[in-house]
């Protein structure tokens, strides 16, 4: 029991501790900020910094790493981009700087208030976020990205991100894609009626408002059947598929959700065509025993081309990833959703304007950004505006045992009539 | 009486609120202490400790129910989510695209929240009557998942999955709590209001316990054959104790998600209330003080273990090392509910009263 004395003690010094670190020590969120200390601008070199000589920039990183719905993407985005911004210092860094994304990397679990919790913990010490990963979750902290102006770039396609000049987000959005998918679809398989299966919320509402559009436009009747995560829990949407037997199905779920209806339907007769959005593919699929139904009936749309791609962008990544045993489309996305930034920062140097001001300003103005080829010159007009600045291009893949993700390119990026003349004015996931 | 603090002469006394010198002390000391806080902290710090005071409410009421009375309720999810819906909607803008009837004044939004949430465990009652143990366990389980999908399918108010809505906005007759201004920054304020309504919430709590209602919960709790026979009415004590624990949780619902500013319908599905039974397990069950300790334990665990890698040399901060620090802030809570059981099942308010006998005693412990 003299432990109890002991603990007390302890307790109190650990209190008395905690009560020191006090007010005004680390009290620079109030927004106002000098230019002398810009958050998470440092003169001295990063933790791994590859020129000693050289300042730091810091990133942070919301990602969801342990528990949530997308850790299998989310891991290898993360990974990815440490090794973009890597590669970033090791080709002489952004001006008198290098970028550090290692040391402010956090897990909201994908939920929102985690999110915003641990974005509290780093918005005093990061210039920008280098991922904040989800819609719900990036959404909790919006407000305060653009009160604070940190630039962040999503690990998301919603449309919503058009709308916000904080966020720099690449490639076509999931409703322009989906736009871009019918429009392949009624070239190629001439379809009559079309049926959207897709998730509640800003992913899968957003494609199924664009196809919704698309139908509208090119007079294919339409229907909608809204679906849940888990692969035993889709026998409504097998069901609904079955019984109104749409010529094309368009599905915005997970991989396995996706599985279960491309096979469950195809065991039972069904023959109309799936085109799935990106985040419906896992190179797994090709193992599973829905393989041959999905080799027979489904393609995937794409925002940009997959990993095995020959562009300098796509080699670049290659030989950065090159301890990757397993390569999926996670890496690619994460590595192209870093150009913009980089641009940014390299903007924000050259004006000398290394600020959170300086950056959103550098962030506003980009016309174009160099995706050294893995998204066409044109790509990353922020300063277009919502509808103007879209970026509009789709690629289609195909299930392909032989590719190392484990799917072959069908159609290169290419923007169909639907999608050309389409008007952004509002996130589309508002309107289904 | 002076020099004998532990002698009663009249049962008021012997249940008065502050029954000793020390606990008058002891409040006054803690009063001080978190009235001088926002001045020290920082705002992160400050914003962390305003959703611990929130979540305590929510605990305190758990307990009230499962600690006190001794009806084991895993549903309290549900309730905090008709608080929180109930104060969002009242509170949102009409304009937006979910339903708001843009009424801000936190005077109506919060009661309203708690009225709404106690209805919804009144409702609730007549099954805790007939059923106990285990079996009102699953009942209420059965509560979150009927929740859970009505939340989802009802997008009008709850903006649908995924996508979500703004939380209620505090603000008294046009003064809103929740933005910066000359005097005090958002975090201060929303800490000031939180550990205002914690001590009013706590207080009350704490009366209803030590009151004749509070008397007949643990006498429920007890034995509730027992009880019966000894005259407390059983279905109207386990309404109340029903009511009033959904009452605490709707106001701790109102209150919880307007700190982070916006809440979807997946965070309302079993793991929360899992998380609210491991505060009042871990804090201590059946003391007022438990549920307060425990939601600020298991609030302020995530922002400590997230702190560990720079610590211990073996925990790494990266996603890809094993064992690293986000893979230890996910099995801590289940291994700290198992650890606190077998070796503490009184919880961190055991420790304490160990710790204060180890202390009256001195220097003669043993």
């Amino acid at each position: 029991m003299k432990r109890l004395g002991t603990i007390t003690t302890v307790t109190v010094l650990v209190l008395s501790g905690a009560l020191a670190g006090c007010r005004g020590a680390d009290n620079n969120t109030g927004g106002g900020g000098s230019a002398a200390a810009v958050p998470g601008v440092t003169s001295e070199p990063c933790p791994q910094a590859v020129d000693k000589t050289k300042g730091c920039i810091y990133l942070g990183t919301i990602s969801d790493l342990t528990e949530g719905p997308f850790k299998a993407l989310a891991v290898p985005i993360t990974e990815s981009q440490k090794a973009f911004w890597a590669r970033v210092n090791k080709n002489g860094g952004i001006g008198k700087y290098e970028v550090d994304v290692t040391t402010y990397v956090k897990d909201n679990k994908y939920k929102a208030d985690v999110h915003n919790q641990v974005y509290q913990e780093i918005k005093g010490k990061v210039l920008a976020l280098a991922q904040t990963l989800g819609s719900p979750t990036t959404a909790a902290i919006i407000d305060d990205l653009r009160k604070e102006k940190i630039v962040a770039v999503p690990a998301s396609w919603t449309s919503a991100w058009a709308f916000q000049d904080v966020i720099l987000e690449s490639g076509a959005n999931y409703c322009v894609e989906s736009m871009n998918a019918m429009d392949y679809a009624k070239e190629k398989y001439s379809p009559t009626s079309v049926m959207a299966v897709h998730y509640p919320g800003d992913y899968g509402a957003d494609a199924a408002a664009g196809v919704k559009y698309a139908a509208e436009k090119l007079g294919m009747k339409f229907t909608a059947v809204q679906t849940g995560t888990g692969a035993e829990t889709q026998a409504a949407a097998i069901q609904a598929i079955l019984t109104q037997k749409p010529s094309l199905v368009i599905v915005t779920t997970g991989p396995a959700e996706t599985a279960a209806i491309v096979g469950g339907t195809a065991a039972r007769g069904f023959t109309g065509r799936f085109i799935g959005t990106s985040p419906t593919w896992n190179p797994g699929l090709i193992t599973s025993p829905a393989k041959d139904a999905l080799i027979g009936l489904y393609e995937q749309s794409a925002p940009w081309n997959s990993w095995a791609t020959d562009s300098p962008g796509h080699k670049a990544m290659r030989e950065a990833l090159s301890s990757i045993d397993v390569p999926n489309d996670g890496y690619t996305a994460g590595w192209v959703w870093s150009y913009p930034l980089k641009a940014a920062l390299q903007k924000a140097v050259e004006a000398n304007q290394l600020t959170r001001d300086g950056l959103l300003n550098a962030a506003k103005s980009l016309t174009t950004v160099d995706y050294e080829g893995m998204l066409p010159s044109g790509a990353g007009n922020y300063a277009g505006g919502a509808d103007g600045g879209q970026f509009r291009m789709t690629a289609i893949y195909k299930p392909d045992a032989a590719g190392p993700t484990k799917v072959s390119q069908v159609k290169d990026l290419f923007v169909g009539p639907t999608a050309k003349d389409f008007k952004l004015t509002q996130p589309c996931f508002q309107s289904l | 009486m002076r020099g004998r603090p532990l002698l009663y002469t009249s049962y008021a006394s012997d249940m008065g609120l502050f029954n000793t010198g020390a606990k008058k002390a002891a409040f006054a000391v803690l009063m001080a202490l978190g009235l001088t806080t926002p001045f020290l902290l920082a705002d992160v710090e400050l914003q962390l400790l305003a959703l611990a005071c929130a979540t305590a409410i929510g605990a305190i009421g758990l307990n009230l129910v499962t600690g006190y009375a001794g009806q084991v309720s895993l549903g309290h999810a549900f309730f905090i989510a008709v608080g929180a819906y109930t104060a969002a909607a009242i509170s949102g803008d009409p304009e937006s695209r979910t339903l708001g009837f843009g009424i801000d004044n936190m005077l109506i939004w919060l009661p309203a929240a708690g009225i709404a949430a106690g209805l919804a465990g009144v409702i609730v009652a007549p099954l805790a009557t007939r059923l106990r143990g285990l079996y009102l366990a699953i009942v209420t389980l059965g509560l979150v998942f009927v929740g859970e999908y009505i939340l989802t399918e009802w997008d009008a108010l709850t903006g649908g999955p995924g996508i979500g809505r703004q939380a209620a906005s505090p603000a008294l007759f046009g003064y809103h709590l929740d933005e910066t201004d000359v005097f005090m920054t958002r975090d201060q304020k929303l800490y000031l209001l939180m550990f205002t309504l914690l001590v009013v919430f706590g207080l009350a709590g704490r009366n209803l316990a030590r009151s004749r209602v509070g008397r007949a919960f643990s006498a429920i709790r007890d034995r509730d054959i027992a009880a019966g026979v000894i005259g407390v009415n059983l279905p109207r004590y386990k309404t109340i104790a029903f009511a009033v624990s959904s009452f605490f949780a709707g106001i701790a619902g109102a209150l919880i998600y307007t700190i982070s500013g916006r809440f979807d319908p997946g965070q309302f599905g079993l793991l929360l209330s899992v998380q609210f039974i491991a505060m009042i397990l871990i804090g201590g069950a059946g003391t007022i003080t438990g549920a307060v300790l425990g939601a600020f334990f298991l609030t302020l665990l995530p922002r400590f273990t997230r702190e560990l890698p720079g610590l211990v040399p073996f925990i790494g901060g990266q996603a890809t090392d094993t064992p690293n620090v986000f893979q230890l802030e996910t099995v801590l809570y289940g291994v700290l509910i198992i650890i606190f059981l077998i070796f503490e099942p009184r919880g961190l308010f055991g420790i304490w009263v160990r710790i204060r006998n180890y202390w009256k005693a001195w220097p003669f412990s043993y």
